[in-house]
């Protein structure tokens, strides 16, 4: 039996950027990518796996979107490369699926006349269809499927059941499916004939088989009026980003408080269920102080993320890029830098991945440098744990004075951003700005499903971390918070003798300037590791310090509150916003521009600025009287 | 030193060694393929007693024994953030 014979056929899903690949993909494997309203989300292949009602077994290749099959950018070259049959160990898929955007036809039907050049069996999915019908647009599914010459299905990725007819389709085509027949007029040619001739075919497609209203979009255009508006979008813009932060704060609380009690609840069970011994002292000062430290933040998290996942599904945020562009133009980054860095607010790896989207070179790596400014969601923790501690939970106005402290933080990466890509601009002898070309998707009303799906999905990711790396983080810490044990004619606590303890001393030398003491600076080592550490490890550090078991059953936030000055707090808070420590980001800041020396940079500069304000910040608060 | 004691030492330096090297998977997948690697491929060789190449295998990394490539999460130094 030949290889053939046995394996799947391969089918990929093809299509304009934001046009509801990942949507079907995830509704065709029963997968959780990621999705949004914006385009550039997919910047790699993906492969999952379709099985049909009749048990027929496919596989489904998900790739980024591409405006056309001549490349400008690195995840346009992965789609024209894997659709063509030339990327690196991978044959052609036997099947395009190309999928439009059936409210915007005009853009999707032009790169659906390049793939079917292409001459590979194709079936052109018409997603959503069901928005395209509200909106007053009449398509003649069967006109256009007749003009076209190849098989078109109506789909809606985002209802259950909404691919089945395209399912269906897959199906009917059977082991050998049939290569297009027609062309276009002047396939022949190339340059500026093909491209006339492309736009030449969608006009005629248009005009056989879509009707299109006078007014398509009437709520985008009034929306748009106002919130691309140069003041008032960018007043909406603001309070947005304020009320977000204020949310976190306020609604977290009682959350968080049960979270709290748990743990501690926990703890003292197991205190009381054990004898005393180290493994006691493993699981309740290491483990169970340690991590559950950082749990507690779990609902600030979620959250936050409740909020930035329903501005992406809306189809806001690319308006929201479109309104910076000028701002981002005037500090070195182009528009395009927008999404790669609105996704290092999750986590800066993810960002630096999306900047294959930007085209330019230059800009991609002034991009990738600023992207760890952004905070990420495993700072969250630290800053929630240092703001319960020293900022008073009370009202300015009508506005939580915490919530205003953390938008204040999260402000600063970004404006910090802003000043290291305009410093890199005056360095660079290139001088030139490049327009942004980015299309505003319509606005769309968040589905609850994907908004689920996306917050489980990063309350997941968080909890994996706490059991994963934050745990072992923790059990390592405490090892070195406990041996060697202290001598028989000790003098100190018993944690100085320890390795941890001594290390923590010695590097006070480098670290006392800023304010840092020597639990911070212990701290600061597994932080390179999962900054969310720094935490958990303050926690272990003082739960293994404290000189009676009712002292270290105290939670940390008071702790620390009464141990540490206001000038140490802001110091560390500030070191915070540059977070120089993530190895995994350097790992992959190394895997795309392929350079050690961008890593040095990158770590050399984000170490000299984190070191150089805080340093400042805590000389100034000592000056004023807060050390 | 009592037999309670002695196996909570136990427990504990598995913990701790299983940490490290949880640690060292997710912070430097490189060095831990090679290092793996390295001690298993001793372990493997002709004429071992099939107890010695079992735990070789074991050690070896699965792609070795499978003949794949690095796993997606551990492409980028791991964080698990894309996983």
């Amino acid at each position: 039996m030949s290889t053939a014979a046995v394996s799947p056929l391969r089918l990929a899903l093809v299509g304009n950027p934001n046009c509801g690949k990942t949507a079907l993909f995830n509704q065709l494997t029963g997968s959780r990518q990621k999705v949004a309203n914006y385009a550039g989300v997919t910047v790699e292949r993906k492969e999952g796996r379709l099985v049909t009602p009749s048990g027929r077994s496919y596989a489904l290749l998900d790739l980024p979107g591409a405006y056309s099959l001549n490349p400008s950018s690195l995840d346009e070259a992965i789609t024209r490369d894997l659709c063509r049959g030339f990327y690196p160990g991978e044959a052609a898929p036997d099947v395009l699926v190309c999928v439009v955007d059936a409210t915007n036809l005009r853009l999707h039907l032009r790169f659906a006349l390049e793939v079917r050049e292409l001459g590979r069996p194709m079936v052109v999915a018409l997603n959503m269809a069901d928005v395209a019908r509200r909106r007053g647009i009449r398509i003649d599914r069967a006109a256009l499927e007749e003009a076209l010459g190849v098989p078109v299905v109506e789909t809606v990725a985002v209802h259950h059941n909404g691919a089945k007819e395209l399912v269906a389709r897959i199906e009917a085509l059977g082991d050998a499916p049939q290569a297009p027949t027609a062309r276009l007029p002047a396939a022949a040619g190339d340059g500026q004939d093909a491209t006339e001739a492309l736009h030449a075919e969608t006009r005629r497609l248009l005009s056989l088989a879509v009707e299109m209203p006078s007014r398509t979009a009437r709520i985008d255009d009034v929306l748009d009026r106002w919130l691309l508006h140069p003041v008032a979008g960018l007043l909406v813009l603001a309070v947005l980003m304020f009320l977000i932060f204020q949310a976190v704060y306020a609604w977290a609380t009682p959350m968080m408080d049960a979270i709290d009690a748990s743990t501690a609840w926990v703890g003292e069970w197991v205190a009381g269920a054990l004898p005393e011994g180290p493994l006691s002292s493993l699981l309740v000062d290491g483990i169970i102080a340690g991590v559950g430290g950082v749990v507690v933040f779990l609902p600030q998290i979620l959250i936050l993320f409740a909020f930035i996942l329903a501005l992406e599904e809306s189809g806001y945020l690319p308006r929201a890029a479109f309104l910076l562009d000028r701002m981002m133009a005037a500090a070195g980054l182009s528009g395009r830098s927008f999404i790669p860095l609105l996704s290092s607010f999750a986590c800066a790896i993810p960002g630096i991945m999306a900047t294959r989207s930007i085209q330019d070179p230059r800009d991609r790596l002034a991009t990738i440098m600023v992207a760890p400014l952004m905070t990420c969601s495993a700072r969250l923790p630290v800053y929630a744990l240092l703001i319960g501690a020293f900022i008073p939970a009370q009202k300015v106005g009508w506005f939580n004075l915490q919530g205003l402290v953390l938008f204040g933080l999260y402000m600063g990466g970004i404006v910090s951003a802003l000043a290291v890509s305009w410093v890199m601009k005056r360095w660079r002898r290139d001088k030139s700005e490049h327009p942004l070309m980015l299309e505003l998707p319509s606005y769309r009303i968040p589905h609850p499903r994907d908004l689920l799906i996306g917050l489980y999905e990063r309350g997941m990711i968080f909890l994996r971390r706490v059991g994963g790396i934050i745990l072992a983080l923790t059990i390592l810490l405490w090892f070195l918070l406990s041996f060697p044990a202290a001598p028989a004619d000790a003098t100190m606590p018993a944690i100085d003798y320890s390795f941890a303890g001594r290390i923590g001393h010695a590097m006070t030398a480098i670290f006392a300037p800023v304010g840092f003491n020597w639990q911070i600076c212990i701290a600061l080592i597994p932080g390179l590791a999962a900054r969310e550490v720094v935490v958990s490890s303050l926690a272990t550090v003082y739960a293994l310090s404290a000189a009676n078991d009712d002292a270290a059953s105290q939670a940390l936030t008071p702790l620390i509150a009464d141990g540490w000055s206001l000038a140490t707090a802001l110091s560390l808070l500030v070191w915070f916003i540059y977070a120089p420590q993530c190895i995994s980001t350097l790992a992959t800041i190394r895997r795309e521009t392929n350079s050690w020396k961008q890593v040095g940079i990158n770590a050399g500069y984000l170490f000299a600025l984190a070191y150089l304000m805080s340093l400042l910040t805590y000389q100034v608060a000592v000056a004023l009287g807060a050390g | 030193m009592d037999t309670g004691l002695v196996i909570q030492y136990v427990v504990i330096a598995l913990a701790v060694l299983a940490s490290a090297g949880v640690v060292m998977k997710k912070q430097f997948p490189g060095a831990t393929r090679r290092l793996r690697i390295a001690m298993a491929l001793p372990l493997l060789r002709e004429g071992r007693p099939a107890w010695l190449r079992g735990i070789g295998r074991v050690v070896a990394p699965a792609g070795m024994a499978q003949g794949g490539g690095a796993s997606r999460s551990d492409a980028c130094g791991g964080c698990s953030n894309c996983d």
